[in-house]
Order: C-alpha cells, then sequence, then structure tokens
C-alpha cells in the first residue's frame, strides 16, 4: 500500500514538474519555431508549430537589417566591464560584512539592503544627471558605473562567505596571508557556486537590459544588443516575426551558452568545508 | 627559542570575564599539556598566544619580546586547531605549501620541506589528494604537517587527537612526543584527557575556570596535588574524599593506595562497607564499595575472592592520606594541623 502510494506521490511530481518546466519552455520553443518559418507561415491564422521548411534566411536577414556585430561588441564590453568591476568591488565588501567587524557595520549593510529594494526607475533620474554632468552620457560608460556595485550580490556573497569557518581565516592569518590572499585562495573558491550565481544573475539581468541604455544612449555608436533588436521592429515596416524573432535569438543564444557553461558550477557544491 | 610568559592576561567577551588576571610561564623547549574540564579557558589561552584571539588587558611575551602588537603570521607560532582547519578547496601539497609560499620561501625549498614534513607524519602518498577525501587520522596528520613545515617556535595544539579512534590516539600520542624530541621546540598542547596529559607532558597545567590550578610535572601533579581540584581531576578513578571535623576538613586516598579486607586493618584510617560492584580489568581489579557516607574505589592489582555484596573494611595507611581544608587547600606535613589532624582520621570510624 505504502509502496502504491509513494508510486503514484512520484508520479504526480513527475507530472507537476514537466508542466512548470513546460510553462518556461514553450515561449522559448515558440520563438525558435517562429525564427525559422516562412513569412507566410507567420502571417497565416492557422498556429505553425514546427515550420515545414527551416528558413535560416531569416536570420541573415535580421543581421543585415541593422548593425549587430557593433551592438554585440558593445554588449560584451558593457557586460564584462560590469562583471569585473561587480567583483572587485563586492568580493571585499562581502567579505568585510561577513567576517570583520567595525563600527557602523550592520547599519551599513542596513542602508545597501535599503538601496536593494529600490527599483532602478526612482533612482535613474539622479544618476542621469550625475552621469551627463561627467559628461558620460551616451558613452559605454554610463551604461557601466551605475551597475558597479549590486545590493543583492552582496548579500549573497556575504550569506556564503559567512558560511566559511571562522578557523580557517585563523588558519590562513596564521599562515600568514593577507585579506587579500585569504579573500582570492579561500573564500572565493569556497564559495564557487555563489560566485557563479552572482555572475550568472549580473550576466542575464544586464545583458537583456532595455531601459537603462535607452536612457543613457542617443547613437547606434555605444548601443547594446537589446536596443538593436528592438529596432527590428521600427525598421521592418510590416512586422516580420520571423526575422523580430531569429534577432532574439541573437539575444537568447548567448545567456543559453553562459548558463550551460555555469550551471555545472552552480550545481557542483561543496561538502567539505575544512572542519573535522 | 620559544619562552611563552603571560603576564597579568585577562580575556573578557563582552562583559563574561573568561580569564582574569593570569600569569603563567611556559619554558623554552617543553612539553606542556594544558587540561581542564570543558569551557575552562584552554582554548582562549591558545588563541592568545597565537594572536587569533587576543587578550582583553595584559601581556603576552615569547623569548622576552611583547608580542601584543606582533600579527599572528610573524609570531613564529604554528597552530593545530581543534577542528582541524584544512582548506577544503587545495590539495594535501597546496595545504602544507601555503603558509610557505606566503613567506616567500622559493619553489624547490618549499617542496624539500613539505616533503620532508610529509614524511614526518606519513603523508607521502597522499599528497595530492584533495581534503574530502581524506580521513580523520589522514586530515589530522595534514594539519600537523602545515603546523610542522613552518619550523616554528612554538607549536599550539588543540586537542588534535580528539577525533581519532583509541588505537590511532595511542599511536598519534607515541608520535607526538617521539616529534618533540626531533623538534626540540616548545609545544604547548590542550585536551582534557588526563590520560593524554599524563602520558605526554613534561609539565602539566591544571585550569579550572579560567584561573591555574596548578602547575607541575605529571608525577608530580599525581603524588602531591596543590588543592582538592587537582587532586580530584587528575587519575581515574578519581580520588576517594570524605568530609571528617564537622565537614570543615577533607580527607583524600587514591584508589590504588586502598586496602580492602574482610578483616579490619589496622593503625589505618578505616571505613567498613558493601561490595557493590567489581570490574574485572585483567591487569587489575576495580572495586566499589558502599560505606555509609558514599562509594569508595579500590584497585588491586591480584586476584582475591572478595565477591560482590559481601562486607569488607576499606582502609588507607596515614601516608597515603590527603588532607585539604576548607578552602580547598592541601594540608602538608609541615602545617601545625596536620598532627591533630592525623590523629583525628584514624580515630574516624
Ligand atoms: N567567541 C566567544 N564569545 C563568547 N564567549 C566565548 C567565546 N569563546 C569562548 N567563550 C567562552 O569562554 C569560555 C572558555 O572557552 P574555551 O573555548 O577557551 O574553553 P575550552 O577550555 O577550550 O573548552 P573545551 O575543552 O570544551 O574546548 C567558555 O565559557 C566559553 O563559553
Ligand atoms: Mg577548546
Amino acid at each position: 500500500m505504502y509502496k502504491v502510494r509513494k508510486r503514484i506521490g512520484s508520479v504526480i511530481s513527475v507530472i507537476l514538474k514537466l508542466i512548470v518546466s513546460f510553462i518556461f519552455i514553450f515561449p522559448f520553443l515558440w520563438m525558435l519555431s517562429v525564427s525559422l518559418q516562412s513569412d507566410a507561415e507567420t502571417q497565416s491564422m492557422s498556429l505553425t508549430l514546427i515550420p515545414k521548411v527551416l528558413q535560416f534566411q531569416n536570420y541573415v536577414n535580421a543581421w543585415h537589417s541593422a548593425p549587430f556585430p557593433l551592438y554585440i561588441r558593445n554588449s560584451l564590453l558593457i557586460i564584462v566591464g560590469i562583471v569585473v568591476l561587480q567583483m572587485l568591488i563586492m568580493v571585499p565588501a562581502a567579505y568585510a560584512f561577513a567576517k570583520m567587524e567595525f563600527k557602523g557595520k550592520n547599519i551599513l549593510f542596513g542602508i545597501i539592503l535599503i538601496a536593494f529594494m529600490m527599483p532602478i526607475q526612482i533612482r535613474f533620474i539622479p544618476i542621469y544627471f550625475m552621469m551627463s554632468d561627467w559628461n558620460l552620457i551616451d558613452t559605454l560608460w554610463s551604461q557601466i558605473i551605475p551597475h558597479m556595485t549590486d545590493a543583492f550580490g552582496i548579500f549573497l556573497l556575504r550569506q556564503y562567505f559567512m558560511q566559511v569557518p571562522d578557523e580557517l581565516i585563523e588558519a590562513a592569518k596564521l599562515d600568514k596571508s593577507t585579506d587579500l590572499q585569504i579573500m582570492w585562495k579561500i573564500m572565493l573558491p569556497m564559495s564557487r557556486p555563489g560566485v557563479a550565481s552572482v555572475i550568472l544573475l549580473s550576466f542575464v539581468g544586464h545583458w537583456n537590459d532595455y531601459f537603462w541604455p535607452l536612457v543613457m544612449t542617443n547613437s547606434d555608436a555605444v548601443r547594446p544588443i537589446t536596443i538593436g533588436v528592438a529596432r527590428l521592429k521600427a525598421t521592418e515596416g510590416s512586422l516580420f516575426w520571423n526575422t523580430i524573432m531569429a534577432g532574439n535569438m541573437f539575444l537568447v543564444i548567448p545567456v543559453l551558452i553562459i548558463y550551460f557553461f555555469m550551471a555545472r558550477n552552480i550545481i557542483k557544491s561543496f561538502t567539505y568545508t575544512g572542519i573535522k | 627559542m620559544g619562552e611563552i610568559v603571560l603576564k597579568n592576561v585577562t580575556k573578557k567577551f563582552g562583559s563574561n570575564t573568561v580569564i582574569q588576571n593570569l600569569n603563567l610561564t611556559i619554558k623554552d623547549g617543553s612539553f606542556t599539556v594544558l587540561v581542564g574540564p570543558s569551557g575552562c579557558g584552554k582554548t582562549t589561552l591558545l588563541r592568545m598566544i597565537a594572536g587569533i584571539g587576543p587578550q582583553t588587558s595584559g601581556t603576552v611575551c615569547i623569548d622576552g619580546k611583547d608580542i601584543s602588537e606582533v600579527a599572528p603570521g610573524d609570531r613564529g607560532v604554528a597552530m593545530v586547531f581543534q577542528n582541524y582547519a584544512i582548506y577544503p578547496t587545495m590539495s594535501v601539497y597546496e595545504n602544507i605549501e601555503f603558509g610557505l609560499k606566503n613567506n616567500h620561501i622559493p619553489k624547490d625549498k618549499r617542496r624539500k620541506l613539505v616533503d620532508d614534513a610529509c614524511e614526518k607524519v606519513g603523508l607521502q602518498e597522499l599528497k595530492d589528494r584533495q581534503p574530502n577525501a581524506l580521513s580523520g587520522g589522514q586530515r589530522q596528520r595534514v594539519a600537523l604537517a602545515r603546523a610542522i613545515v613552518k619550523q616554528p617556535s612554538v607549536f599550539l595544539m588543540d586537542e588534535p587527537l580528539s577525533n581519532l579512534d583509541a588505537k590511532l590516539r595511542v599511536q598519534m600520542r607515541v608520535e607526538l612526543i617521539e616529534l618533540h624530541h626531533k623538534l626540540k621546540t616548545t609545544f604547548v598542547y590542550v585536551t582534557h584527557d588526563q590520560i593524554e596529559a599524563m602520558s605526554m607532558a613534561d609539565t602539566i597545567v591544571l585550569m579550572n575556570e579560567g584561573k591555574i590550578m596548578q602547575m607541575d610535572s605529571p608525577r608530580k601533579l599525581y603524588r602531591d596535588p596543590d588543592n582538592l581540584f587537582a587532586a580530584r581531576f587528575i587519575g581515574s578513578p578519581a580520588m576517594n574524599i570524605r568530609r571528617f571535623g564537622n565537614e570543615e576538613y577533607v580527607l583524600g586516598f587514591r584508589p590504588e593506595k586502598g586496602i580492602i579486607s574482610t578483616q579490619e586493618p589496622q593503625g589505618c584510617y578505616r571505613t567498613s562497607g558493601t561490595v557493590v560492584a567489581k570490574e574485572d580489568l585483567g591487569s587489575e581489579i576495580h572495586y566499589s564499595v558502599r560505606d555509609m557516607y558514599d562509594d569508595v574505589s579500590v584497585i588491586r592489582s591480584e586476584e582475591d575472592d572478595i565477591t560482590v555484596g559481601e562486607k569488607v573494611w576499606i582502609g588507607a595507611k596515614p601516608e597515603n592520606i590527603y588532607l585539604f581544608g576548607n578552602d580547598q587547600l592541601r594540608i602538608r606535613e609541615d602545617d601545625p594541623r596536620y598532627p591533630d589532624l592525623c590523629r583525628q582520621v584514624l580515630a574516624l570510624q
């Protein structure tokens, strides 16, 4: 009896998981499908899920309808800039909040958390003026500097760092390590899943960012791929959905690649913490 | 090179004073063991010497130099932590090498030092392993090698054997004693296992509630305790005690010095009771006898025909009896009260 109930339970759980996965995956599959359909298929009233012929020409069309190499280059520069600066700033900050004692620590951390709860739409006007004062509007920098640090990232890294036993840090101090060495040689390797999640979240978040570059840029020379994809709609007068979706695939594919690359790291968890 | 002196050292955690005005000198090259019940401040004391849990006030000197302001890595001390604290993302080799690297020792010299240290603790085969693929005893050895490789003038070890099984513990005990002979540096070793303390130390520092109760050689501590705490803490089973003289004084004798007999012993402190347990351990027999006050333990090394439930006499010769005053301090032969108290003890029934 118990065995049967357990069996039914696991069947139900699998079905539920399939439903949830389907909800998340379906839009993507549809987008992929549309990006490979012919014009006739996209415009016909009946819904096409599997195109008769795979029309890769859509990708070529999309690629040529806007300066995508430029956009992708800009996006990459922005993302790499953001991630590198974030790591340089957030790792030491998280280390200090996790493992050091100093006056006003809790208040400072509270302020950071409040900042985290404030949506960007509230903050962007003062930041815009700041960037404008520094003559950075319409440059890559105005798309990097405001994202140099991220409250949620600090919070997440701090959680991971707090799990590193104090004895390890003390042992490292007896081994004559500086705080910098403790951070890079002990804390970071032990928090690899955390670091990977922070980088991944940051990558996905900023790669897909549309609002911020829209506010900060005026010219194609510094615009990222999100703006480029959105412009497909404007250039293609009569909505060629297959071309638009092909353009969107340019946006999505790098995220997928990064995700598959990082997922292994995120899943790989460290069970031995050096204690006992 | 490695004399440690603590002067008027106090340690507080917030408002909780764990150690107050402690003075302690640990001789250069000694194997000093800190013992005491859990929570008495042993780890706290080690951490102050290492500099990773600095004292609230007072000074700590190594070789006559006040090191209160010296960073932990520059004190010439190495510590084996109670729970090993091995860097989990580094291989055994990298763990041991880490401290040398930070001290900017050239690579080929590092390799030689690491190899030597591994050999001393028997880790040659395991150098490339990751820590999570090691047994408890092997992790222990990594922690030891990591300390040895730095060639410190002071070794601090916090219950390094507490997680090992009995057999490995005995083996490691011998190895540590050998290591001390080889290195001839100061070892400060924390344990709450008194057998470990007795067998390894040349000096035992017995602590209780942050105070030093007695500091002596194992033999002296066992034979000539200064106070009731020391008398009761060292030795297993513990010293038998009984209050007398309107509860003002305490007499004590060690189980192995007790006499057990069906006849009333003469010229001795004596009491009578019933045997409640007889444990034959092979080399010796442990008796528990219940008299009108308490249970009394006696150890005999020879077989005899006393059985459980039998009524027996327990005795102790005057020279084997320890006397303590109301303040828990020992009353020795040169104390004016001694002769009279001795007479009282012999007259007790
Ligand atoms: N970080 C701390 N904060 C507050 N109190 C502490 C801290 N560390 C230790 N203590 C207290 O100080 C006292 C001594 O602790 P310590 O760790 O030195 O004991 P110990 O002798 O090493 O005990 P054990 O044999 O159990 O390891 C204990 O009462 C403990 O609660
Ligand atoms: Mg301890």
